[in-house]
């Protein structure tokens, strides 16, 4: 009786550790880059062709981190993370150049225009 | 020489092998590239920082690199190192094209105002145009208007003179006087009371009796019979009541002929006396 006392003590011991130990790794972040993604989005970097390919590859790291974080690879899901952050990051900054730059043709265009319009020389020096 | 040969196919892998290990990964070897782009591009003078940031995160891949070259962070680091040079690079698109359109919204409200100045300086110039014409129009006007008063003065004058010369009053030399005599014969008198009756009515003009000969006979003689017979006319319209002040006698001669002297008849027109009545009203 006293060797199964001790055994269930000792199982439960073994459980209460094991529980532990599942509750000591906490689930990945993924936080920054999933708003990261989103301002990507908002921001129209899927029909930029030269943003909407870091969009995707922000996509799929966050997708490959979630693997990792399932396979208990957290480090290298954390890795991943960074990486899907960073072309998350780099998509924005490509979508608001092209925005910005059609801006800037606009604008340059429309002081042509302007100078059409009114028979005044084209360059203004 | 089994032995031997063992040991150079060993010594060979050994080499391989390190050489395998110290081969970058494909994510460095961008992420080299990356910077390197950047770093002579406009991200340099443009984005400083961002490019500083690329560098770092360079150095940290390299320094894991030689630490650890293959594992997946060495791979993780050169990714995101590579991402950051892009990174600098696409900001500093980014600017260089913010700067151009600022640039350019400077140059539309510029070339607005130059517009709006050049509208000014020709609606200005318009008006001095306009002003310039509307003065020569006046000006023009001003000569027309004073061609047209000249032109009526000119009319005015003719009827002036018309009118003078419908009130010269002519008569015949044959019935006033008999040949080379200047005294009034008695049958002209009553004519001649009639015409100095008429003249009675215009007190208020001057007179002036011209005495007429033929051309027969010398100028001097002529003109000494014209104005005895002159004075003789005005003596005698003076002395039926006109105001001796304002009328004068003169004798022409022969000159002046009203008609040709070469027939008897001509001849006989041309001996007359006339009496011009002016058309100006003496007011004293």
């Amino acid at each position: 009786m006293r060797h199964v006392h001790l055994a269930v003590v000792t199982a439960s011991f073994l459980l209460a550790v094991g529980i532990a130990g599942c509750g000591s790794s906490p689930p990945i972040n993924k936080e920054a880059p999933t708003a990261a993604i989103r301002a990507a989005e908002e921001v129209g970097a899927s029909g930029v062709p030269t943003a909407s390919l870091y969009l995707q590859l922000a996509k799929e790291g966050l997708e490959h981190a979630q693997g990792l974080a399932a396979q208990d690879e957290k480090e290298q899901a954390e890795s991943m993370l960074q990486r899907a952050q960073c072309d998350a990051e780099l998509a924005v900054a490509l979508s608001r150049g092209d925005a910005d730059k059609k801006e800037a043709a606009k604008a340059i265009d429309r002081v042509r225009q302007l100078r059409e319009d009114n028979a005044l020389p084209k360059e203004r020096k | 020489m089994k032995n031997v040969i063992s040991l150079m196919i060993a010594a060979l892998a050994g080499v391989l092998a390190g050489c395998a290990a110290s081969l970058p990964p494909p994510e460095l070897v961008n992420a080299r590239q990356a910077y390197e782009r950047a770093s002579v591009g406009q991200a340099a003078q443009v984005v400083p920082a961002e490019l500083h940031k690329a560098q770092e995160a360079l150095a940290v891949a390299e320094k894991s690199f030689q630490d650890d070259p293959t594992s997946f962070r060495t791979r993780d680091l050169a990714y995101i190192a590579d991402r950051k040079a892009k990174m600098a690079e696409a900001l500093a698109t980014t600017s260089v094209e913010n700067a151009a359109a600022a640039t350019a919204n400077k140059q539309y409200q510029a070339t607005q105002a130059d517009i709006v100045n050049n509208t000014k300086a020709n609606l200005a110039a318009s008006e001095l145009s306009a002003a310039v014409v509307g003065g020569a129009l006046v000006a023009e006007q001003k000569a027309r208007l004073d061609a047209e008063k000249k032109a009526a003065d000119a009319q005015a004058d003719l009827a002036t003179l018309a009118a003078t010369k419908a009130e010269t009053i002519t008569l015949s030399g044959s019935v006033l006087f008999a040949t080379n005599k200047s005294e009034i014969l008695p049958a002209a008198q009553g004519r001649l009371n009639e015409v100095s009756d008429a003249l009675l009515s215009k007190k208020d003009r001057n007179l002036t009796v011209e005495g007429f000969t033929d051309s027969r006979g010398s100028s001097s003689s002529n003109l000494e019979l014209s104005q005895q017979r002159a004075d003789v006319v005005r003596s005698y319209i003076v002395a039926r009541g006109y105001p001796s002040d304002r009328i004068r006698a003169r004798g022409i001669g022969e000159d002046r002929p009203a008609a040709d002297n070469a027939t008897a008849e001509g001849r006989a027109t041309n001996r007359r006396v006339e009496i011009v009545v002016d058309s100006a009203v003496q007011t004293q």
